[in-house]
């Protein structure tokens, strides 16, 4: 459904990600991890439009992304739940699912099948959303991004700045969507959590693609572990199929 | 006491016509994060759409400048301000200079730099008794325009789907695009209804004149700014502040200053903005909270 | 070792030499031509004084005023009255005093006076108006214009009020305006290269970088404003004794416009921007206006009576600028530098890369003087109890930290710790809700950035570019100029410190044309120039390869070693941090989760927890 080839994306002259392949088949929920710098964040951008790659053709069912206006991609059914969330904190809960339906054609019956999901939203419908907790504004968030009906989810880091009952949750939450069949890209710094989590996962450091695979393929991987913690580690033979 | 409620009453009416044209700064203000210098010459085109139009019935005429405020707004912002949307707030404030220097001398070329008189309703010209004070008409029609613009916006951005969009996009522009709401129509609506606010300013201005001119918009875009600067960027309800509290300075200091320092009103005024910059830098109620990017 | 310079011998002779050479150019089309072209050049060259003036502030500090032509206004009806006859003062301003009236000074004179009178103005206008913020600035010199406009319109008996003055002595003189211009220029070439100018560049280029380098904003700021007020009322006054009238709307809106324009359109940052585009768009100006009254063009086609075709003419080149070409014909260069113009885009290049590989010169070297840090005193810097609380959200619950001179300490945690809401604590870009800041002993919690740079402890930031317009040895001394050195001084120290961290040969280049390695060893020699005890480095490493990472873990021992002073390093980037510091601080969720050395953290458990989530380590592969 989501392809990228070969992705180049520049920054003030400087690249930072240097050739990035990516796919994602309908139904699947692929992960990418990495450390901060790693280009993960520009990646996602230039998915939704808000980054023009330099090079690389991103499509999306069978449709090339390149050069299109984030409000069209958005509108082909590709929803962001972005770093930081990114609520209106000053509109009230209610307006910001509003704003989530913003592009299909559902009303309220659908905002009242969100809050359903989401009790604690339903709760606190007229509130504005900065009274909100961390934990509370991911979940109108995501409520908000899945009103849109999207084809594809993506959420880029959704565990940042959250204490670990509240990730769990949110995983939990996350874990329900895989079930229905949503197809999702995560973008995680917790790497064991996305990794355990996720059908695939690439793992990008430095611009790169570093390691791909499946949960027991990257499970236990001491290049992984030496990418996070730095200092010498003695390597063991690697039980995957794949190297560097 | 009867002198003060009428200075207290022009005061008032002096700060609605400030307060509109803060708004119509303000409400382009929110959205592209831009101080519109043309947006005296909005005023000064809509004026002369009103000249142009003075044979037929007033209705007609006012609509002529309401369209043709807001869409000089409309064209300018596709013409010359789209490319700079994502250039700094100086270089398009320095744009938007330029576009109203080219449409001042535009209209000084096509018709001429002298003021043109302009017939006006009669009842605009008297006034109403209220008990004890003599009220001219104007002042009552300006207060309760303001008043119905100020309903009309509040209506519009609260209970509209697109108003809705515009402090969605007010707030956080990208994540509003991410949405599927379409940044043009949003930029082209703020600027056709500030268009619109422009007009109605322009309408008044006549007919409390009798009379328009090419360089007619200079000193309100001037107050405009002054006021939202003072009332704190990017807030509507500072922008009416910052235009009462202009307009009733400006006024109280015309009925209240000695007659040889009367001419120099408007120096006092525009001097006390830097005094309360001084102590409230960012105005009196404080800037809007920042714009976030996704 | 030889002197290190802020651009090579023959850089500098182009730069200071090309805008005079227009100007005499300029004077002599003057000469040749009939006496309406004389007076055409004259008006130019008055024109020309303006606009420098406009570039010293608005140039410099990146910051527009509106407000400039209020000061040639009040120039220019101060350099009038001087020398306005006595017969016309009667006449004219009843209500001069006499001393002025009587006063018949020569156009140096007057010229003179009003350039010092301008120049005071400016410091007492500017003084509350720079207080106000970068945003209100604009806005509040446009209102002093309008202020300046109607005293002197309504000032009836000593400005002859809105109908002006007329009969002023026309004294002006090509040559004469000529050279005043090439004195402006000057001026204003002097002042950008200058410590104080510096200094305010280093404002335009980075706000909050220069803050934390020591550098007042408002105080540069205000001084560029006097000192542009100043040529303004030289322009003002030349201008008026060449055209012999003069009304308030002489200097006003319009004028305000074209001279804007003339600086934008050549490059507002650059002297040599300013003399070319006053000419550029003067005659350009000129030739419309010839055009208004109804004219042939090229044979072709005629035009009727156009007024104020002129100022259209002037209102789309500015549209055009703003789109098109903000930085100007120039780009913002002086004539010297005009052949890097290409070289902004700074693609790796082979060579360039060779050049990167960066040694550090090695023990044996004597320390200059210059850069060493202050004498040792035993101190630390000290943190106790830091709490803070954005709304609901409590950031930072009570975390202690300290940093002694010499020694690294790392700090580490995942994203929203509170890393660098602590680092803005011990900074001074952040007060804290409880806690204290101890310097050397000092309590210096609350102070600001600026007296802290002073005090010993200076930071970078995540990801910015170090001065992008301004060379790397500029951007370097700035960091100096920001502690007090005087340039020459600033210079020597920066070129020391280019030197240890192999950036030498980068001295002369845009520090934007580096790659983003270099940059951030250009941020770190920038932080290094104000001579730190205590040096706090927000994520350096964020976005470098291994390679860059392990070059970066070089030079930082090398300063550690060299210059002595202690170094904070937050830092993602595990390899850099457990390879150079001897102790690491782990942050987690607003609190101090551990304090060890590397080999303890990377094997704690709950650090491993904190970041990776749960247990992932299976206890045999420790």
């Amino acid at each position: 459904m989501l392809e990228l080839r070969g992705t180049r994306i520049a920054y003030r002259e400087v690249e930072v990600v240097h050739g990035v392949d990516l796919r994602i088949a309908p139904g699947e929920v692929v992960g990418m991890v990495g450390p901060n710098g790693a280009g993960k964040s520009s990646v996602l951008r230039a998915i939704c439009g808000l980054l023009r790659p330099s090079d690389g053709e991103i499509s999306f069912g069978g449709r090339t992304l390149n050069g299109m206006a984030p409000e069209q991609i958005a509108r082909l059914g590709v929803a962001l739940v972005p770093e930081g969330r990114q609520v209106f904190r000053t509109l009230t809960v209610a307006e910001n699912l509003r704003l989530g339906a913003w592009s299909t054609a559902e009303g309220e019956a659908a905002i009242g099948r969100a809050l359903e999901r989401f009790p604690i939203l339903r709760e606190r419908g007229g509130e504005h959303a900065d009274r909100l907790s961390g934990g509370e504004r991911q979940q109108l968030a995501i409520a908000r991004a899945l009103l849109g009906r999207p084809r594809l989810l993506i959420l880029d880091e959704p565990s940042l700045g959250l204490g670990p009952k509240t990730i769990d949750t949110i995983y939990e939450l996350l874990g329900e969507l895989r079930e229905e069949g949503t197809t999702m890209l995560l973008v995680e710094q917790n790497a064991v959590r996305t990794i355990d989590f996720c059908d695939r996962c690439l793992v990008l450091s430095g611009g790169r693609v570093r390691a791909e695979g499946k949960p027991e393929e990257l499970r236990g991987d001491f290049d992984l572990v030496r990418a996070y913690l730095g200092g010498r580690v003695e390597r063991q033979s690697s039980n995957g199929g794949w190297g560097r | 006491m009867t002198a003060l409620g009428q200075n207290l009453i022009d005061a008032l009416a002096l700060g609605s016509l400030y307060a509109l044209i803060a708004l119509g700064i303000t409400l382009v203000y929110t959205v592209m994060g831009m101080m519109n210098f043309a947006h005296g010459e909005f005023i000064m085109l809509s004026a002369y759409a009103l000249y142009a139009l003075a044979g037929a019935p007033f209705g007609i005429a006012l609509g002529g400048a309401l369209i043709t405020g807001a869409l000089i707004a409309i064209v300018a912002e596709r013409v010359a301000f789209r490319p700079v949307r994502k250039a700094d707030m100086s270089t398009q404030l320095v744009t938007s200079l330029a576009v109203a220097t080219i449409l001042q001398n535009a209209v000084m070329g096509a018709a001429d730099a002298r003021p043109k008189s302009v017939a006006t309703p009669s009842f605009v010209s008297e006034t109403t008794q209220l008990g004890s004070l003599s009220v001219p008409n104007l002042e009552f029609i300006t207060l309760g325009l303001t008043a119905l613009v100020l309903a009309g916006l509040g209506w519009l951005l609260y209970r509209t789907r697109a108003g809705l969009a515009m402090r969605a996009a007010a707030e956080n522009f990208d994540m509003a695009r991410l949405l599927g709401i379409r940044a043009d129509r949003v930029i082209a609506l703020s600027f056709a209804i500030s268009g619109a606010l422009a007009a109605l300013v322009g309408v008044l201005l006549v007919m409390q004149t009798g009379q328009v001119s090419p360089t007619m918009g200079l000193t309100p875009v001037l107050v405009g700014f002054v006021a939202v600067t003072i009332g704190g960027f990017g807030r509507m309800l500072g922008a009416v502040i910052g235009g009462l509290f202009l307009g009733a300075a400006s006024s109280l200091l015309g009925a209240y200053l000695p007659a040889d320092l009367l001419p120099f009103r408007d120096a006092f005024v525009f001097s006390l903005p830097v005094a309360i910059l001084i102590f409230k830098p960012q105005g009196l109620l404080g800037a809007a909270t920042g714009e976030a990017r996704v | 070792m030889s002197a290190v310079r802020l651009r090579s011998r023959p850089s500098l002779a182009v730069s200071a030499l090309a805008p005079l050479v227009l100007i005499a150019l300029t004077v002599a089309v003057g000469t040749s031509g009939t006496p309406s072209l004389r007076g055409t050049v004259t008006t130019i060259l008055c024109e020309m004084i303006v606009v420098l003036g406009l570039q010293v502030f608005i140039g410099n500090s990146g910051v527009y005023s509106f407000g400039q032509l209020g000061f040639a206004s009040a120039g220019a009806y101060a350099a009038a009255l001087l020398t306005l006859p006595a017969a016309f003062v009667a006449l004219q301003t009843p209500g001069l005093p006499d001393v002025i009236a009587e006063a018949q000074l020569g156009t140096v004179g007057s010229t003179a006076v009003a350039a010092v009178a301008c120049g005071v103005l400016a410091a007492i206008v500017g003084l509350p108006l720079m207080r106000t913020s970068t945003l209100a600035i604009p806005i509040s010199t446009f209102a002093f214009l309008v202020v300046a406009y109607n005293v002197i319109g309504n000032w009836d008996r000593v400005t002859g009020g809105s109908g002006g003055l007329v009969s002023i002595p026309r004294t002006t003189g090509l040559v004469s305006a000529g050279l005043w211009a090439a004195a402006a220029a000057t001026v204003a070439l002097a002042y950008k290269w200058s410590t104080r100018g510096y200094r305010l560049q280093a404002t335009r280029e980075d706000e909050v970088a220069a803050r934390s380098l020591g550098i007042g904003v408002t105080g540069e700021r205000l001084i560029a404003f006097a000192l542009s007020g100043m040529l303004c009322g030289v322009g003002g006054a030349l201008a008026v004794h060449q055209s012999g009238v003069l009304a308030p709307t002489t200097f006003y809106f319009v004028a305000s416009v074209t001279t804007l324009t003339m600086l934008v359109a050549g490059g507002a940052r650059s002297v040599f921007g300013a003399v070319l585009g006053t000419i550029a768009v003067a005659s350009v100006n000129e030739l419309l206006r010839g055009v208004e009254g109804g004219d042939e063009i090229l044979g072709l086609f005629s035009i009727g009576n156009t007024p104020g075709l002129a100022a259209i003419g002037v209102g789309l080149i500015l549209l055009a600028t703003m789109v098109a070409l903000p930085a100007g014909l120039t780009g913002g260069r002086e004539a010297g530098e005009l052949h890097r113009l290409g070289r902004l885009r700074g693609r790796r290049r082979a060579a360039d890369r060779a050049a990167a590989s960066v040694t550090a010169p090695r023990g044996g070297e004597k320390h200059v003087a210059a850069v060493e840090a202050p004498v040792k005193r035993d101190g630390a810097l000290r943190a106790h109890g830091i709490a803070v609380a954005f709304g609901g959200l409590r950031v930072l619950r009570g975390v202690d930290l300290t940093l002694r001179p010499g020694e690294a300490l790392g700090l580490i945690g995942p994203n929203g710790a509170g890393k660098t809401t602590l680092v803005n604590v011990l900074s001074g870009f952040l007060e804290p809700d409880a806690g204290t800041v101890e310097l050397d002993g000092v309590d210096v919690s609350g102070s600001s950035p600026f007296r802290l740079a002073r005090a010993g402890l200076t930071r970078t930031f995540q990801g910015a570019l170090p001065f992008p317009q301004l060379s790397c040895l500029e951007s370097v001394a700035v960091g100096a100029m920001g502690v007090g050195d005087r340039r020459g001084r600033a210079v020597a120290c920066a070129g020391e410190i280019l030197g240890r961290l192999g950036l030498s040969g980068r001295a002369t280049r845009p520090a934007a044309s580096l790659p983003p390695a270099e940059q951030r060893l250009l941020g770190v020699a920038r932080a290094l120039a104000t001579r730190p005890r205590y040096l706090l480095l927000d994520e350096p490493a964020a976005g470098l390869n291994e390679a860059e990472g392990e070059e970066l873990v070089t030079i930082l021992r090398e300063v550690l070693e060299s210059f002595g002073c202690g170094i904070l390093l937050i830092e993602h980037e595990m390899s850099v941090v457990m390879s150079l510091c001897p102790r690491v601080q782990v942050l987690d969720d607003g609190v101090t989760l551990r304090l060890g050395t590397p080999g303890e953290i990377q094997a704690d458990p709950s650090v491993i927890e904190a970041y990776l989530g749960h247990s992932y380590l299976e206890p045999a592969n420790a």
